[in-house]
């Protein structure tokens, strides 16, 4: 048995460890949520509630090197989003003690 | 009287031998090496995770562990667990020996 110190088999587990818990999700396009996890399905879609999303919005100055320029931030709190699998790059649970 | 000997034809000409087992096998194989270990994932968008792999399915979804994500070569977050999605995934390196 293949037992690493948190003792999952496949990387799903790791998401279903984290049902109910407040998840941090990275998203294609410079976007962040944190939100209770729901549900999921094999292809990462996410019923996420109680959701904030970051948004970066890299701003080019003028004069600038490409890739430098103000990065703006932006917020919003939904109260329940479906997030559609194939924008996910990376779930992390709260880190458990 | 003969202090040098030079060896056998037939043994200078015998075939290479078979590379060390760290480099031989199949992607697969690698991959089951490479679990436990410490490893730096590459994402198509170029940044690096870096952690211990806990494990991974046959999408290359990856869970890894004590993470660290690396954006331009600098720490721009740290995971005690974290999923990546497998299609974002370019490469994993292996980051200790096998």
């Amino acid at each position: 048995m293949d037992s690493s110190s948190s003792g999952i088999q496949e990387p799903f587990d790791l998401i279903r460890l984290s049902l109910s818990e407040r998840v941090f999700v990275k998203l294609r396009g410079d976007r962040e949520l944190t939100g209770v996890l729901h549900a999921y399905d094999g292809h990462m879609n996410l019923i996420l509630s109680d959701v904030e999303e970051t948004i970066m919005i890299v701003e080019p100055i003028e004069g600038a090197l490409e890739g430098q320029g103000s990065v703006k931030v932006a917020k919003r709190k939904m109260e329940m989003l479906f997030v559609r699998g194939d924008g996910v790059i990376l779930v992390s649970p709260p880190s458990r003690t | 009287m003969d202090e040098f000997t030079p060896p056998p034809p037939d043994l200078a000409a015998s075939p290479p031998p078979p590379p060390p087992a760290a480099i031989s096998g199949s992607p697969t194989d690698f991959l089951k090496g490479v679990v436990g270990k410490k490893v730096i994932v590459r994402l198509t968008s170029g940044v690096d995770y870096r952690g211990v792999l806990s494990c991974l399915d046959g999408y290359m979804n990856i869970a890894m562990e004590q993470t660290a994500e690396y954006v331009n070569g600098v720490v721009t977050n740290q995971y005690g667990d974290a999923f990546i999605r497998g299609n974002n995934v370019l490469y994993i390196s292996a980051d200790e020996p096998l």
